[in-house]
């Protein structure tokens, strides 16, 4: 299972590859000890920032969900490093959108306190909640570097439901790049049209606010970094650590054999299913992903995305399959490209409808680790049951109005050598909100959060569990509430002859429940069973133990063991050559 | 016959360290042997009847006995627990298996998860229910509660825990359970949430109690144990436990609550801290505990440990956050660090050079312990930057093999990254330096803090050889090197005051809530207190005895809470909206803002109950006996400030009398560790022995001109 982690040998290789790049860039200064002291000491500075944000933003969705990424770039606007537990895909988006906005905004022209802002999702992150900021640091006045941040934030304004609109518009503000400060002077327009267009103000003010105090902690430590190192350490190390990530990444593609992997899968969609096609192409050692074949983009639904959110998920799961121990920055990215029709489901055109787009993009993972399954099976992962997103809202008791977001998770897609975990975040990684905290933040009251026996899809190694989740409302409250699902059609796919994890369910009083905003009233139940993660290899070569042990704590029922698994029945061993 | 002693004795996990005091002269006596891991006990007889015989004392003569232990912690890492069972609320069994949800590493698809101390098939559910504040929703099905005895029994369950939802609020449900389940299974040991962690969220919650379920009936047997032993040695009196949150408490709680026994070791470390800087007037230390595998990070501030409520057990992916399982306790709060002296360097991926968090631990140990070692430590690189001296490591009873620590580093790392030895060695020492002042800074961060504020406290036997370059890259006030730093652990036992942390949560806005509600709280708390004071023989009415409270209170809609001590004159005016400004006050003071137009919501309130600490002044360990010139030679040693070597002088620590003052660079050997200081620190014996090094300001501009005039044109 370990084969992919790089040996001795390789390592000296590498080695010599680093010094050869050094050289080339005339940079004897950055040996290997000062790269790694210096680049170690960057990450720390974006850890500095991270806890700042988490510890004075507002929204439990930054605070404690984590919907957020705090980067550094230097002054082309290239990553550099990222804090550590920064929500991967939105580290991918960063750089793209924050030279897009240095585009309206020439780095020449800013000035120590200011800060940039955009949420247009052609830029972004392909929807209107997740709000970029940029902020200069200024080194002695010149600029040295750039502390970015993504974060979704509580609300954008526009319509409650999570699927209906027609157009980006009528999702909710669009704010185009902007001065968000003004040489440390807030621009009270700004402020004020962001205040007036969504509904927790407070929260979404509060967390903006946060950001830009964060990447300020940033600004002071890189000040004191380049006081220990020089003004132009950052942009020495950003491009060295650049291209030792290049070359590392370049060498972990050029061990897969050039052809053209392809794979097709279907997911929910909305109206209509949307219909996924990777053709993934490695030439020596780049990889192209062409998605032509995938579904038109929807007018009738907004799970449309944008291209630079495609890419974010290619990126990233590529990564995860070469080369996961790598820190993440720009020079992972060089050599991988990702193309798509204009005006596919994945390569959505202005104004099209996008605010969930995860319905998309969070299965773009499963096409290409399908498509690498046979040439790189110990590698990839079988399809996840992802997230499910609950929003409650209301007045409480106090008449103030409250919003609460929960995201909880179904299994995850098993690998070579290791069951999936239950109820684990993928591709995001976010957090469930405790029962005890939903009660105390609303009229609810949680019935059950269990496993869900049965969901895990089979295999050698089987999924994770999907969960069951129970809410009905405290007293005679109502609630309204919005509840967004996924793999109720579709489910989570297997991998090299692995069955898929079970589809999800959503019931309400035990019918079915149409996809839109409703009142939970007393006295009725709304059942969540989130979909499990998909199991990989054939499951009659399951270890025999493994399914006992399965069987007896209810994961699998004797039913599906003997039906699925083949096992002669749970109080009979299989034959010890089943395994 | 009069009994001035206290004894104190700290089971690691290689050592047992024992210290014994005469609380009247000061007199300070040290042993340290074998932990012997099959029966502890033997090793504490082995090391403690040859230290009172030193001391010419008897059981008789000891006052108290005082005992922390890696106990606990290793029975949770190694998974050497009771068999253990949890009884929840109907619906929510698994919460201990789904967790946070949250992946601990974002790129790794195989993950690994710690494995769970109750699985699936010992996780019961029965209904009950209550609401968010505490009322009953669904009553307790006692039948149902009697119906799970025979199959507790059947499926031979030593201990249970029982958590119910929101039982913090109201403990009722699960006392009911509880005392049903107790009279039906009287050899179970049970453990309520309610009692153990009655803190909101209910994973945190859960997790806590099972671990604390899963090693009460070895503590106990372990306990018992212990006391034979010393009643044997005539010792008679109760033991007493270091528990995590720094203070020390009877057996009975420690029984009761074996998990708040948690890192009690590391933590008496930091007590000692505290101690020290009582003796010298200094009240804000980060203390910094390096050994052979970790370092340990801890924050004094005005003679108090930062404490946090949250540590995790076992991770399984070492250090990484998240990878371990979650315990909800008021404990001091350590940072462990993958940095020790055998922590193993190597070329990465990248052909970066990185340190740890492997460790060559005690065997095969270091290259240079020439038992077969063949990666490049920290122990290694320090050898050869001439820090240690190969014939006095540990006092001489070692001897480091200088060129098998040569050889390691040419060939794992010098002849990949062709680069010479001298400098894989120094790269060694400022990667793993680096790697532990990036956590400290980020866990300082963490609080608020600005670590140029704070000395740092070095000891372990590899602290003080890296102290000097952490201080001062850290813009520290300076490195306290105290008096025996072998024994530094030990000296927290004997010097720490009997003392008990509580927390309960209480979710509500100050501006809606009636005092009396938490006035309640705290007074519940504050009662129990008391008692644990009472149980370690502190009687409820000394006027000595002191009561904290303190709140985590947040802005209403923010995720995370600022603790709020709560002065005696605001707890006696019961204002609430007093208590709302000090929450302004504080949280301006750690962010720079505060939004006072927003209402101040109530998490969790806290008390500290505790007695004085014991009024002892140790006398010097270090300089005494011992006459004669101080400095015992000269070798090179590798300095930052100097980028290269310089010729530094050696001294014999147990030579250096109080008022000594030495100019840097210098090297002062002890028996236990090397105190290595550069050439911008100034060293200095207090009159307690401790040493100090005191670091110049412009130590670092010195350095950015040395690499200047020295880096390739």
């Amino acid at each position: 299972m370990d084969a992919r982690r790089s040996d001795g040998a390789r390592s000296a290789d590498v080695g010599a590859q680093v010094s050869h790049i050094m050289k080339d860039q005339g940079q004897q200064s950055l040996d290997p000890i000062t790269l790694q002291v210096q680049w170690s000491r960057l990450a720390s500075i974006m850890d500095e920032v991270d806890v700042a944000l988490v510890r004075t933003a507002f929204s439990t969705i930054v605070g404690e969900t984590r919907d957020f990424a705090v980067i550094m770039l230097d002054r082309e606007g290239r990553s550099v490093v990222q804090s550590q537990l920064s929500s991967p895909a939105f580290t991918c988006s960063l750089p793209s959108a924050t030279r897009k906005m240095l585009a309206e905004f020439p780095a020449a022209t800013l000035r120590p306190g200011d800060a940039l802002i955009t949420n247009d999702p052609w830029i972004c992150h392909g929807h209107l909640p997740d709000f970029f900021v940029v902020v200069p640091i200024f080194v002695g006045g010149e600029l040295a570097a750039f502390v970015a941040t993504a974060a979704h934030i509580s609300d954008i304004g526009g319509r409650l439901d999570e699927f209906d609109a027609r157009d980006v518009y009528e999702e909710g503000l669009r704010i185009p790049p902007s001065k968000l400060y003004r040489a440390g002077r807030p621009n009270r327009q700004l402020f004020d049209i962001i205040e007036s267009n969504v509904r927790y103000p407070r929260l979404v003010l509060g967390d903006v606010d946060a950001i830009v105090g964060a990447a300020g902690v940033g600004g002071t430590r890189l000040r004191e970094f380049a006081g220990d190192y020089g003004t132009h350490a950052v942009t020495l190390v950003a491009a060295a650590i650049r291209d030792l990530s290049e070359a590392a990444m370049r060498e972990a593609i050029g061990v897969i054999p050039d052809s053209v992997y392809e794979h097709e899968i279907d997911c929910d969609g909305y109206r209509n299913p949307t219909h996924l096609k990777a053709r993934v192409e490695v030439t020596g050692d780049a990889i192209k992903v062409d998605y032509d074949g995938s579904s038109p983009e929807r007018s009738d639904a907004s799970v449309n995305c944008v291209l630079n959110v495609t890419h974010a998920h290619t990126l990233y799961a590529l990564k995860c399959a070469l080369v996961p121990e790598l820190p993440n920055n720009e020079g992972l990215f060089r050599p991988i490209s990702t193309v798509a029709p204009p005006g596919s489901i994945v390569n959505a055109r202005f104004p099209a409808p996008v605010k969930t787009r995860s319905k998309t993009s969070y299965h773009i993972h499963n096409a290409i680790y399908g498509a690498l399954a046979p040439v790189l099976p110990r590698q990839v992962q079988a399809g996840s049951g992802s997230f499910w997103s609950i929003k409650c809202d209301g007045t409480d008791d106090d008449g103030q109005p409250y919003a609460v977001h929960v995201l909880p998770n179904g299994g995850r897609g098993a690998v070579q050598g290791m069951d999936g975990g239950p109820t684990v975040a993928f591709p995001g990684n976010g957090t469930i909100t405790p029962a005890e905290i939903l009660e105390n933040s609303a009229p609810i009251v949680v019935l059950e959060r269990s496993l869900r026996p049965d969901s895990a899809g089979a295999g050698t190694w089987r999924g994770g569990c999907g969960q069951v989740i129970r809410l009905a409302t405290r007293g005679g409250a109502s609630v309204r509430m919005t509840i967004r699902p996924d793999k109720l059609r579709f489910p989570a796919p297997g991998i090299a002859g692995g069955g898929p994890g079970a589809p999800g369910e959503l019931l309400l009083n035990g019918g079915p429940l149409a996809l839109e905003p409703f009142v939970l009233r007393s006295g009725e139940v709304v059942t969540l069973k989130l979909p499990g993660g998909g199991g990989f290899g054939d499951p009659r070569r399951r270890d025999p133990a493994s399914l006992c042990s399965d069987v007896a704590s209810g994961i699998v029922s004797a039913g599906a063991a003997a039906e699925i698994y083949g096992a002669a029945g749970p109080a009979e061993k299989p034959p010890k050559d089943a395994a | 016959m009069p009994s001035p002693f206290r004894l104190g004795f700290d089971i690691g996990g290689t050592f047992t360290d024992f210290i014994l005091v005469n609380s009247e002269t000061g007199e300070v006596f040290l042993n340290k042997c074998l932990t012997t891991p099959d029966d502890p006990s033997e090793g504490v007889m082995a090391g403690l009847v040859p230290l009172l015989d030193e001391a010419g004392a008897t059981g008789e003569a000891v006052d108290i006995a005082i005992h922390a232990t890696t106990l606990i912690t290793n029975a949770l890492i190694e998974r050497k627990g009771a068999r253990t069972a949890l009884l929840t609320t109907e619906g929510f069994r698994d919460v201990l298996e789904m967790g946070t949800e949250v992946r601990y590493d974002i790129y790794d698809l195989f993950l690994e998860k710690p494995t769970l101390l109750a699985p699936r098939s010992r996780r019961y559910e029965v209904a009950e229910r209550l609401d968010r504040d505490g009322n009953e929703l669904v009553p307790l099905d006692e039948e149902a509660v009697r119906a799970l005895a025979p199959k507790l029994r059947e499926d031979r369950v030593e201990a249970l825990a029982i958590a119910f939802l929101h039982s913090f609020r109201n403990p009722a449900h699960e006392q009911r359970a509880a005392a049903i389940l107790a009279e039906m299974l009287s050899d179970v040991s049970i453990s309520l949430s309610s009692a153990v962690a009655p803190e909101i969220r209910e994973y945190e919650r859960m997790s806590t109690t099972v671990a604390n379920a899963y090693v009460q009936p070895i503590t106990r047997a372990y306990l018992e144990t212990i006391e034979d032993r010393l009643k044997q040695m005539r010792y008679p009196r109760r033991l007493f436990l270091m528990i995590s949150s720094g203070g020390i408490a009877g057996g009975q709680t420690a029984k009761d609550f074996p998990i708040r026994m948690l890192e009690s070791g590391p933590t008496a470390g930091v007590l000692a801290g505290i101690h020290y800087g009582r003796q010298i007037d200094i009240g804000s230390l980060v203390t910094f505990d390096m050994g052979g595998t970790t370092a340990k990070i801890a924050l004094i501030k005005n003679y108090e440990a930062a404490k946090s409520n949250t540590f995790e057990v076992g991770r399984v992916a070492r250090f990484k956050k998240g990878s371990g399982l979650p315990v909800k306790l008021p404990m001091v709060e350590l940072i462990e660090i993958g940095a020790g002296g055998g922590s193993i360097a190597r070329v990465d991926q990248l052909g970066l050079l990185k340190v740890g968090p492997h460790s060559a631990g005690a065997s095969p140990g270091p290259a240079s312990y020439g038992a077969g070692g063949a990666e490049p430590t920290v122990t290694d690189a320090n050898l050869v930057l001439g820090y240690y001296d190969p014939d006095f490591f540990l006092g001489g009873e070692m001897k480091l093999d200088a060129d098998a620590a040569r050889y390691a580093l040419r060939q794992r790392l010098a002849e990949p990254l062709g680069m010479s030895v001298e400098d894989c060695a120094r790269g060694i020492f400022e990667v793993v330096n680096q790697n532990m002042l990036a956590a400290t800074k980020v866990h300082i961060a963490e609080r608020g803090e600005d670590q140029r504020k704070f000395y740092l406290f070095a000891f372990g036997g590899a602290g003080p050889a890296h102290a000097y370059e952490l201080a001062r890259a850290l813009q520290m006030r300076g490195v306290i090197v105290p008096s025996g730093a072998g024994a530094t652990s030990a000296v927290g036992l004997v010097t720490a005051a009997v003392s008990f942390d509580f927390a309960r949560s209480l979710l509500a806005r100050l501006d809606r809530i009636e005092w009396a509600e938490v006035k309640q709280v705290f007074d519940e708390m504050a009662e129990e207190g008391l008692g644990v004071l009472e149980e370690a023989g502190v009687a409820r009415d000394r006027p000595d005895v002191a009561v904290t409270h303190r709140m985590d209170l947040r802005h209403k809609g923010q995720g995370h809470e600022v603790t709020v001590v709560i002065p005696q004159e605001a707890f006696e005016a019961g204002s609430l909206e007093g208590i709302s400004r000090l929450f302004y006050e504080a949280h301006r003071e750690k962010y720079g803002h505060a939004h006072e137009n927003l209402a101040v919501e109530l998490v969790t309130c806290r008390t500290t109950v505790s007695a004085p600490a014991p009024d002892i002044s140790l006398r010097p360990v270090a300089a005494e006996g011992r006459e004669g010139d101080a400095v015992k030679g000269r070798r090179r040693a590798w300095f930052a400030e100097a980028n290269g070597f310089v010729e530094t002088l050696v001294y014999d620590r147990y030579r250096l009398r109080s008022g000594a003052a030495i100019e840097g660079p210098a090297i002062i050997e002890e028996r236990e560790c090397t105190v290595v200081a550069g050439p911008s620190g100034r060293i200095r014996i207090d009159e307690y022995g401790n040493l100090f090094i005191d670091i110049r300001p412009d130590a670092g501009a010195e350095q950015k001109e040395a690499r200047d005039a020295t880096a390739p044109a």
